[in-house]
């Protein structure tokens, strides 16, 4: 089983204050990896990091075998990794459709200028996520939350990418989008996709990841099958701790 | 040696002076007043229209000034800033055009050709080799006293603190109950007060004249990006650095490469360490 | 790229029009046509670049500048012909800008329209200083070749010159890379997260603007015939630009045309009244206050007032 990411003696500090400590873990090929932990624990830094949006302090990441650490974020989604955020970043003055068009765009300037859009593909991811192809040309500053996620799902699937990075993508859902989005990721299991998904949402993601690792302050807690981690005497500490 | 280090230091206290309402409106309100230079052109106006062409004393004048660029920094906030709720691109677009249109204003009211300023304090004195007017000495002094006032208000008082919670996280510092928009309206009211009193002053050490605007938003805007926003400290620093750098290059130079010294400073600055000498990485 | 019916009659109208002026007006009216055709061009310059990106530039003046004085100082000081010296003075604004302003582009928005505002500001004083006898200095040089005798001449000239750099600007921009662009201007992180090179991007839409100012101002120079600091390097001019383009209509190409006839125009028809700066003042205040009201500008306006009257047939 080949490794799609192994990260190694992660550590990000922000002056005074260290967001990750210390942290390794490998995610492989087809795999699909819950990353849990109480609010605060560092999980979105750690995607952060493994996008090249921020820059960590020390440790190493590789994907596929290969150090990206020196990459652009826009290089690495090249490579085959991408993710979702938190709080969804959609261009508010374009359309649902032109959104996923910007997922589907080569990042080459010739091919933009000479290159023909692809109507159906655009389709394609939109109703992959469940839009209604009729709601392809509302502006995106008129969908709601959970549309705006969904939304952001669709980019990045368009991007290309097939390892997946998911920060909270059921927050916000109704049930339905939530066992829609579930069955979407299940599907795209079936076709080797890989995922690192971040959730509050344990009885979401539990059908849908092979592994998990818990983290708090940054730092390793516990790993294994969803069950294990749960049980885990100082994983439950931290989530108790939170509330 | 010694003129260079005098001049140096008075022609620094002076732009210290300017840039620092331009570097408060930048860190604490987070928009780009390119219409700064404009106070400084109004306060200017201002102060020789009651002074020397009304004939009241030069105080009156001078809180004339004050008075003006206050209520145009109130007014501007109001009027523009908040309507179009920080839009960056917006703001900056929009002060450009304000400031152009008070340009034209004042060539309206005052005629296209350039005043001299009599002199704050007349004659001159000589010190350590150099001569120097009166005038910009106690602009220079006067600078620096509103420098430390400034200072003391932000570090002290209740106010100044809420500013610099403001300038650091905005909505960290509404959740701890600062009242963002009464923060911002101070703001602008100082930048504006702060822009006319260092405007009379420019003017005093230059000439006035409707265009005169643009060189110390230009030297603001130096100022503000190699230091990087947010400390009145830093600002000092930079201040002195642009200030003694454009005298020697004018006295050991050309007289004509004056502006030349400060913009190749932006450049290098902005290539090796974007987020100024002492600012925060922007996130 | 989707062409549709509309688009088409619409530059079909508006250039056999343009084309038909020389038979209806004054050579006095011309004249004051060819100069809103080159505002046409520098605004379309500057939309190629500020108009969807939000990186507002307050340096076009300086690249105009570039193109002009780099073929005047050839064809007059050099003896070299205008069909090379224009096309270098092209290449030399497009590096001369790329060297200047690329690292301002790596920064983030704001800092790059103070940093542009700086460069022109150098500019004016660099070019009363260095090397006068081939800038001519302060007063700049005059008695540079023109290219067409006349104003009818200069008007086809002008005109052709500005739908074709128009025509293929507004096409550039309907293709993906202008969605790309106006992306940019949203959100420039979500670009980056969507797999594309947001700097690869700004720097080609920076070329291209460099380009159309460099032709610009070249051919400028040879219709007016000479050249001073204080016309290019100039506030005033910077300003005219910006407004023509944003109340045309940002980002839309065709609005920073319309911007700039509709400015001109203006400006002539105030002339009689007020004949000095007064007019910036008026049409300052009008340019506050149409941005303030729809930032988007006349294009907007206009296509909201058409989609209504559809929706009234309907």
């Amino acid at each position: 089983m080949t490794a799609a990411i192994e990260v190694r003696n992660l550590v990000k500090r922000f002056g005074g204050l260290v967001a990750t400590n210390n942290l390794s873990f490998d995610l492989d090929e087809g795999e699909s990896l819950g990353l849990i932990g109480p609010n605060g624990a560092g999980k979105t830094t750690v995607f952060a990091q493994i996008m090249g949006e921020l820059a960590q302090t020390s440790g190493t990441i590789r994907f596929k075998g290969q150090e990206i650490s020196g990459l652009s974020t826009s290089e690495r989604i090249s490579r085959g990794i991408s993710r979702t955020y938190q709080v969804p970043r959609p261009f508010t003055e374009l359309t649902v459709r032109e959104n996923i068009r910007v997922g589907l765009m080569p990042n080459n300037i010739r091919q933009l200028v000479f290159g023909a859009t692809d109507r159906v593909q655009e389709e394609r991811f939109a109703e992959s996520v469940g839009f209604n192809l009729r709601n392809l040309d509302r502006s995106a500053a008129e969908l709601s939350m959970g549309d705006l996620r969904k939304l952001e799902f669709a980019r990045t699937l368009a991007t290309g990418a097939k390892t997946l990075l998911l920060d909270e993508i059921f927050a916000g859902l109704t049930t339905g989008e939530i066992a829609m989005i579930a069955d979407l990721i299940k599907q795209l299991r079936r076709q080797g996709f890989t995922f690192l998904i971040v959730s509050h949402d344990l009885p979401a993601i539990t059908p849908l990841v092979d592994r998990v690792i818990a983290i708090e302050l940054g730092a390793l807690l516990a790993e294994g099958t969803m069950s294990e981690v749960l049980a885990n005497e100082d994983v439950r500490a931290s989530y108790l701790g939170e509330s | 040696m010694f003129p260079i280090i005098i001049q140096g230091l008075l022609l620094s206290g002076l732009y210290a002076l300017i840039a620092m309402g331009f570097m408060l409106i930048f860190s604490i309100g987070r928009t780009l007043n390119l219409a700064y230079g404009a106070y400084l052109m109004i306060g200017g106006y201002v102060y020789f229209w009651i002074s020397q062409q009304l004939g009241f004393p030069q105080i009156v004048g001078f809180f004339g000034a004050i008075a003006v660029g206050i209520l145009m920094g109130l007014m501007k906030h109001q009027f523009i800033v908040r309507p179009l709720k920080g839009h960056h691109v917006a703001v900056e677009i929009s002060t450009l055009i304000l400031a152009v249109v008070l340009q034209a204003g004042i060539v309206l009211v005052f005629g296209d050709s350039s005043k001299i300023l009599l002199p704050i304090v007349p004659g001159v004195v000589r010190v350590a080799g150099a001569t120097v007017t009166y005038s910009i000495l106690t602009a220079t002094i006067i600078s620096w006293l509103i420098i430390t006032i400034l200072y003391l208000f932000v570090r002290r008082t209740h106010t100044g603190r809420a500013m610099q919670a403001v300038s650091m996280d905005q909505k960290g510092a509404a959740i701890s109950g600062v009242d963002a928009d009464r923060i911002n309206l101070i703001t602008w009211g100082l930048s504006g007060a702060l822009g006319a009193i260092g405007g009379a002053f420019f003017a005093s050490y230059t000439q006035l004249s409707p265009a005169m605007w643009v060189t110390p938003l230009i030297i603001s805007v130096a100022i503000v990006i190699v230091g990087g926003i947010g400390s009145i400290v830093g600002t000092l620093i930079v201040a002195h650095i642009i200030g003694f750098l454009e005298v020697i290059v004018v006295s050991v130079l050309a007289p004509e490469l004056r502006g030349v010294s400060t913009m190749l400073l932006i450049i290098v600055v902005l290539i090796a360490r974007p987020q100024g000498l002492f600012g925060r990485a922007e996130n | 790229m989707e062409l549709r019916q509309r688009h088409l009659a619409f530059w079909a109208i508006f250039i056999v029009g343009l084309y038909l002026m020389p038979e209806l007006v004054s050579k006095g009216t011309l004249r004051t046509m060819i100069f809103a055709c080159y505002l046409a061009i520098f605004a379309v310059s500057w939309d190629l670049l500020s108009g969807r990106t939000g990186y507002i530039s307050f340096g076009h003046p300086f690249l105009i500048g570039i193109g002009a004085y780099t073929t005047a100082i050839l064809t007059k000081r050099f003896d070299v012909a205008v069909e090379i010296s224009i096309p270098i003075a092209v290449l030399v604004t497009m590096i001369g800008g790329l060297v200047v302003l690329l690292p301002a582009l790596r920064i983030k928005g704001s800092y790059f329209a103070l940093v542009t505002l700086a460069f022109m500001e150098l500019m004016y004083q660099l070019v009363q200083v260095i090397r006068p006898d081939l800038t001519g200095g302060t007063r700049g040089m005059s008695g540079i070749e023109t290219l067409t005798r006349g104003a009818v001449n200069g008007y086809y000239l002008a005109v052709t010159l500005m739908v074709i750099l128009t025509f293929a600007a507004w096409l550039l921009m309907r293709t993906r890379l202008g969605t790309a662009l106006w992306a940019v201007g949203m959100n420039e992180e979500s670009v980056r997260g969507s797999g594309l090179s947001s700097t690869k991007l700004k720097m080609f839409a920076f070329l291209a603007s460099a380009f159309t100012a460099g032709i610009g101002g070249a051919f400028y120079v040879h219709y007016l015939g000479s050249i001073a600091p204080r016309a290019l390097f100039d506030i005033n001019f910077l300003f005219t630009i910006l407004v023509a383009a944003l109340i045309g209509g940002a980002g839309s190409i065709i609005g920073p045309v319309f911007g700039a006839f509709f400015l001109v125009f203006l400006l002539e028809w105030l002339r009689p009244w007020l004949p000095g700066a007064e007019r910036y003042f008026i049409y300052g205040g009008i340019a506050l206050l149409v941005y303030m009201y729809q930032p988007k500008g006349m294009v907007a306006i206009l296509e909201s007032l058409y989609s209504r009257f559809w929706r009234a047939r309907s």
